[in-house]
């Protein structure tokens, strides 16, 4: 399998598909790129991830149409599970998937020195934000790394400079409090260790860990009313803050910064939602690549409580 | 002789510096991780900093200087330069969160030590060994890992591990300030928002809030359990204290100082007086943070009163959120 992307020549669209229904209307609506999780492997957890036959059947129909898949592996595998998830990663090689989407500095290196033709994508997991960090991972063999939407068109521009890496932003996404592969909050209120019936009991799941993934995985518990004490006094009550990220009306700075993949989140949207989302974007991309001004495109008025109960 | 373990511990300005009775700690990390507006942050005040690690190597201690755990780009220059007075001023490592910042100390510095903090994601031996190559001579695995799993990874890379022992456990980084939007309320700005005592409560639970950054709001305590930290290899030791008081840094630095050393000496026993200090000082309770495979919050051990909560209810009455459907 060769690398597909070296700077990519045009922008591609990447979009999320946590089902067969929604990666087909995820192709139709204009995603260059659809990714998937594979069950068990996934950040995220098991809503949103594909058994190895739907997964076959949905990179048929992707390459069928001349696009790409690729397979989020972006939970952490402790030792005894790595050596089982890198021998999945060469099957699935086998099977002729176009990259691999992961979140552990070891496991990103080991499989670039294991399978040296395998495209490497640092996932959003990886807390990369500077272009320090995209160098970084870069070093590791990653061909890609993910940056969040909420860096400015100048950091963007930074880290599109970093050479010999593609820049991925996460550019329709839920901002939690939280930085993206930096909490563990949930895990300090509960952690349910669950056997990964792929092992054979061999290894756990530990739900409510983000970084170690699976099933049920996060608790949100960042997206229930707190109450704020100040020196022993109640003060308030709130929510932390989070916010809908769709930066559709900057995408000409953004894709003017050098960025190559323009990504979304959410594998587990329903099909109903991810369509009008990835056709949205699709239409702003072939409006800058035709050199014309990217529409204005009302983005609908979501709200982090509304987009999150519904993903 | 040479001392078999360490006891280290957080300080980020000079003014705490200054205020803290250091002689029961071996080393200091210097300067504040979460936040670039944190009061006279040594990482922000390179005069200050030099002056700081000074003063720790005048008391014989060992100075290490710490750094930001989700830094954006405009950070870097400024941290590089931080990391450059670190050298000069005779820092014995640095501390680093960020695998961008890594990359970036090992290139400009090939031999300074680096220790990998908390926020650096280590969970596997997989990890450590690339971190390892880019200069980490010690390792704060993830806060989520058991000692079976820190054991592992400890025997497969043969790097130390430094282990939280006491304090309030960091459970996540945040790139805002909700605090900010109280300036007006509470009549106090920014960098005094943070130093308040601020916890986030929910039900039965709580975390402590410092601004851009959320502790555990119970204080991780592994004094009863020693021994078996001492049994199984461990030298390294760190009581957060970067959200206390200087009598807290004190107080609870001469429990684990006098335990130690005791629990390297072969003796058992846990003082009761130990024990009275450390309630004292905890607001929300103890916990043994993740080291047992449970949920961070959790305490094991025989003394069931160290989970006694400021929240008023013990841990196995906690609310069952997937029952309420909080849990999805």
């Amino acid at each position: 399998m060769a690398r597909f992307f070296s700077r990519a020549a045009r922008p591609i669209l990447l979009a999320p598909a946590g089902s067969p229904d929604a990666a087909k209307v995820a192709l139709q609506a204009g995603a260059d790129t659809i990714y998937v999780g594979l069950k068990g492997w996934s950040r995220g957890g098991a809503k949103g991830e594909l058994t190895s036959e739907e997964l076959l059947d949905t990179l048929a129909a992707a390459h069928a149409q001349g696009r790409k898949l690729q397979v989020a592996l972006n939970t952490i595998p402790r030792r005894s599970e790595r050596r089982y998830l890198v021998g999945r990663v060469e099957e699935l090689i086998g099977l002729g998937i176009d990259g691999v989407i992961v979140n552990d500095a070891g496991l990103m290196a080991e499989l670039h020195t294991r399978y040296p033709e395998l495209r490497i994508t640092a996932s959003i997991g990886c807390a990369a934000m500077n272009e320090a960090d995209v160098a970084f991972y870069r070093d590791l063999g990653a061909d890609a790394v993910v940056l969040p939407g909420t860096l400015s068109a100048d950091e963007l521009y930074a880290a599109a400079q970093v050479p010999e890496v593609l820049i991925e932003v996460m550019i329709h996404m839920v901002e939690e409090f939280i930085v993206l592969g930096k909490c563990w909050m949930p895990s300090y209120y509960r952690l349910n260790p669950t056997p990964l019936a792929e092992l054979h009991g061999e290894g756990n799941r530990l739900i409510g860990s983000m970084k170690r993934g699976g099933a049920g995985v996060c608790f949100k518990v960042c997206e229930h009313p707190w109450v704020l004490s100040l020196n022993g006094q109640d003060v308030a009550q709130r929510l932390l803050p989070s916010r809908q990220i769709s930066s559709i009306n900057a995408l000409s700075d953004i894709l003017d910064a050098g960025v190559d993949v323009v990504k979304l989140q959410g594998r587990s949207l329903s099909p109903d939602l991810l369509a009008p989302i990835v056709g949205r974007y699709r239409r702003a991309i072939d409006a800058w690549e035709g050199g014309g001004p990217v529409p204005a495109l009302q983005e609908l008025p979501l709200e982090p409580s509304w987009t999150v109960s519904r993903r | 002789m040479t001392q078999p373990f360490e006891l280290n511990t957080t300080i980020s300005n000079l003014r705490d510096l200054h205020a803290s009775d250091l002689s029961l700690y071996d080393a200091i990390y210097l300067g504040n991780i979460t936040c670039r507006l944190y009061e006279a942050n040594l990482l922000e005040h390179l005069g200050d900093l030099r002056d700081a690690i000074a003063t720790v190597k005048a008391h014989g201690l060992k100075a290490y200087v710490t750094s930001y755990a989700a830094p954006r780009n405009d950070f870097l220059p400024k941290l590089a330069k931080a990391m450059a007075v670190a050298v000069e001023a005779g820092a014995d490592a640095v501390e680093v969160h960020n695998l961008g910042v890594l990359k970036i100390v090992h290139e400009a510095h090939p031999g300074l030590p680096i220790h990998v903090g908390g926020f650096a994601n280590v969970y596997t031996d997989a990890g450590a060994e690339v971190l390892k190559q880019f200069g980490a001579v010690r390792i704060t695995p993830n806060y989520e890992l058991s000692l079976e799993e820190i054991g592992q990874i400890h025997r497969q890379v043969g790097l130390p591990m430094e282990l939280l022992v006491h304090g309030k456990m960091p459970l996540g980084i945040s790139d805002h300030c909700f605090l900010l939007e109280y300036e007006e309320a509470w009549g106090m700005k920014c960098p005094d928002l943070c130093q308040q005592d601020l916890f986030l409560k929910q039900g039965d639970w709580a975390m402590k809030s410092v601004g851009k950054g959320v502790l555990s709001g119970k204080d991780v305590c592994m004094l009863e359990h020693l021994p078996r930290l001492v049994g199984e290899g461990n030298t390294r030791f760190r009581i957060e204290t970067v959200s206390e008081s200087p009598e807290y840094r004190l107080e609870v630095g001469r429990v684990y100082r006098e335990a130690l050393e005791r629990a390297f000496a072969g003796t058992d026993g846990v003082e009761e007086r130990w024990w009275t200090t450390l309630r004292r000082h905890a607001r929300i309770g103890l916990c043994n943070g993740f080291y047992f495979g449970r949920s961070g919050m959790e305490y094991l051990g025989v003394r069931p009163d160290a989970v006694a909560s400021a929240l008023r209810r013990p841990v196995a009455e906690t609310t069952d959120y997937q029952a309420q459907g909080a849990i999805r």
